[in-house]
This record gives structure tokens, C-alpha cells and sequence, in this order.
């Protein structure tokens, strides 16, 4: 399977000789020269890495059709960016934290964009998501909560209590210093907890 | 708001990340959790944030590696081809620029030279002749002679000619775009 993806894969020895930063620097830059490893390794990679990246865009966009989409896009960047953390040198770890960063700038991309898609623009998937009803508890009392919060805060509480992040890894994917990170997260966590309360509060006094 | 970081709360991180908060931990740290706001903040927060990522991570449908790996093949060849294709383009503009150098010093030579392109008298000669020697022209290859008539091949032959070169080069700037 790897032998025959990479030879469907392989780009012709003219383009990849005389484009400098092109396909083979990034071979190369990955530490990778054997096309079919660098496939294995990415699609282990991927399998271990694509559902979390998934659920972090998610649950920061609450929009899963962007989350699909940027996902893929956060992946075709990783693969053609030439100073990409290489998987077989600088580790799994570096290689996440590098696309949890592509992640988050396309978001934050798409956040400063102007808004200008129109109702027949919008994939049906989204009214089917936000239609569902059978919503888990986790997602009644998270939900309305991240809500009220900002798109940053949203980000840096997810890497921080969904996928365990330290300061200075959230610092390294938000691109921000570990200080800032330390005390923004210290106010959003307070805020975001002030919400759960209220609501479990309201909950109780409901039943 | 006032940063108030609690001695605790690293020890309560360690806990939560190994699965150990609440049964495996010691008693003291959940009586201090249940009195402190930093803490009782991380455990619930923490604890959200862990449940709603389980069913996120089984919510998500990622497409299979290949297409992807496909994809950026395909933008690192089109980065590639574009590379490629930008000296071609700087090549066109020096080809022109050349042409262009060329035929205004050539028209100049001529006018310095007493050919008198610049004057009406001169074109206006040239357009009351062309028809007569078009017809002359075709009377000529009606006979299968081809003699004698030198001066209107010597029109004709070079208009048709750079027709001919004027259409290659539209029909290139026409299609070579992407």
C-alpha cells in the first residue's frame, strides 16, 4: 500500500530537481528521503493526531463543517511547510504542537475575515448539527458556557484542559509569551467556571 | 482580576493528567480542593473539558491520510511549476522589450536615412498603388506567370508573413495563461 501510494505520489524528478523549498526540501527538512516512510510516518501520524486537531476546532469554532475543513487544510500546510518539525527527529510531540499552531492561525484567519457567505452557501451540515437535540450532558453544560466565551479564551482553555497542555506549549501554538498565557488562562478558567456554576445552579433549581 | 496561584494546583495538574484525582489522591488535597477557588476551578473546569473531548474524539470523521498527502502533492507541484514559470515570463517581457528597441531603431535608421515613411505623399502613393498591383498581381498568377511583378510579392509576401507572425503570437498570449 505505502509502495504504491508513493509511486501515485511521486512528483516528476524535473520539478522536484529545480524547485528549491519545493518537494524534496521538504522531504528532506522532515528527515525523511524514502517517499513510502515519509507516508507510513504521516499516516501514523495522522491517525493519532486528526481527532483531536478535529475536536479542537470544533469545539473553538463550534462549527464542525469548519472544523473539517480547516483540519485538512492545517494537514496540507504541515506537509508542504519547509520548516516543519520532522516526525522521525524532532519527535510526535513538536510535530503537534507545530500543527496545533497552523490550526490555530487559520482560525484566527477565518475569525478576521469579513462575513459575507450567504444562507444558500451554508452546508446543510450545520443546520443538522445545530439542530441535533440529543446533545450529551457534557455538551448541555459545556456548550452555552463556551458560548459566552471569546474565540482566544475558548482556544486556550481547550489546550489546556482537553489536551493537557502547559503554559509554555499553549504559548508556542497561540503565539504569545508564557506570562500572558498564565494569567489569561487564570481569568478565562475563573470566568468559564463562574458560568458552569450558574448554570449547574439553574439546573437544580429547574429539577 | 487578581492572579492568586495556589501551591496546590500544580500537584492537582499532575494528578488530573494521570487519572488519579479524585480516588487516588490524598485526603487533605480534596479537603483543600472543597476550599479553594483556584483549585475547585481547575477540577471543574478540568473535568468538563475531559468529557466533552472524549465525545468530540468520537464525533470526528477525518478522510483517509491519502487524499490529503495527494493534496499537498498537488500544491507543492503547482508552487513548483510556478517557480518554474516566472524566468518564462521574464524571458517574454525581455523578448518583447527587445523586439520593440529593435523596430524603433530600425524606423529610426530609416527616416535618418531619407526614406520617407514620415510623409502623407509616401503612404498615400503606396495606398492608390497596392490595389493596382494586387490586380496586376492576380492577372499574373491567372496566367501562371509569375514574372515581372516583383514589386507586389515584395508587399505582399512580408504582410501575409507578419500576419501570419502577429496571429502566432495572439494565439499564444491567448492560451498560455493558466
Amino acid at each position: 500500500m505505502a509502495t504504491h501510494m508513493s509511486r501515485e505520489f511521486a512528483l516528476p524528478d524535473a520539478l522536484l530537481q529545480s524547485s528549491p523549498g519545493g518537494a524534496q526540501d521538504a522531504a528532506a527538512g522532515a528527515g525523511v528521503c524514502d517517499p513510502a516512510m515519509e507516508n507510513e510516518a504521516f499516516s501514523g501520524f495522522y491517525e493519532r493526531s486528526a481527532r483531536p486537531l478535529w475536536a479542537y476546532l470544533a469545539r473553538s469554532s463550534a462549527d464542525p463543517a469548519l472544523a473539517d475543513d480547516l483540519m485538512q487544510e492545517s494537514y496540507v500546510r504541515f506537509l508542504c511547510a519547509e520548516g516543519a518539525p520532522a516526525l522521525a527527529t524532532d519527535g510526535e510531540a513538536a510535530a503537534r504542537l507545530y500543527l496545533f499552531r497552523i490550526a490555530t492561525n487559520l482560525l484566527r484567519d477565518y475569525w478576521r475575515r469579513p462575513r459575507t457567505a450567504s444562507i444558500e452557501e451554508t452546508p446543510e451540515e450545520f443546520f443538522a448539527a445545530h439542530g441535533d437535540t440529543a446533545q450529551s450532558d457534557a455538551q448541555i453544560l459545556l456548550e452555552p458556557a463556551l458560548r459566552q466565551m471569546k474565540p482566544r479564551e475558548r482556544q486556550m482553555l481547550w489546550l489546556a484542559h482537553a489536551e493537557g497542555y502547559s503554559h509554555r506549549e499553549i504559548a508556542k501554538v497561540m503565539g504569545l509569551s508564557a506570562a500572558s498565557i498564565r494569567l489569561l488562562l487564570f481569568r478565562a478558567r475563573r470566568k468559564i467556571a463562574t458560568h458552569l456554576r450558574a448554570r449547574a445552579a439553574d439546573d437544580g433549581r429547574k429539577s | 482580576m487578581k492572579l492568586t496561584p495556589c501551591p496546590y494546583e500544580k500537584e492537582m495538574r499532575r494528578l488530573m493528567a494521570r487519572g488519579q484525582w479524585p480516588d487516588a489522591c490524598p485526603a487533605e488535597l480534596r479537603a483543600h480542593v472543597s476550599g479553594c477557588r483556584t483549585c475547585g476551578d481547575l477540577v471543574l473546569v478540568s473535568e468538563a473539558f475531559q468529557q466533552e473531548r472524549t465525545e468530540a474524539l468520537a464525533e470526528a470523521r477525518p478522510v483517509a491520510p491519502a487524499v490529503l498527502l495527494w493534496r499537498a502533492q498537488l500544491r507543492r507541484r503547482n508552487a513548483a511549476v510556478e517557480r518554474i514559470s516566472l524566468p518564462l515570463l521574464g524571458a517574454e517581457i525581455f523578448a518583447c522589450a527587445v523586439t520593440l528597441v529593435a523596430a524603433l531603431g530600425f524606423a529610426g535608421f530609416e527616416a535618418r536615412n531619407g526614406v520617407a515613411w514620415f510623409t502623407w505623399s509616401y503612404w498615400h502613393e503606396w495606398f492608390v498603388q497596392l490595389p493596382q498591383a494586387a490586380a496586376a498581381q492576380w492577372e499574373s498568377l491567372g496566367f501562371g506567370a509569375l514574372a515581372g511583378s516583383g514589386w507586389s510579392w515584395m508587399v505582399l509576401v512580408p504582410a501575409v508573413a507578419t500576419l501570419v507572425l502577429l496571429g502566432g503570437v495572439a494565439v499564444y498570449f491567448a492560451t498560455d495563461k493558466p
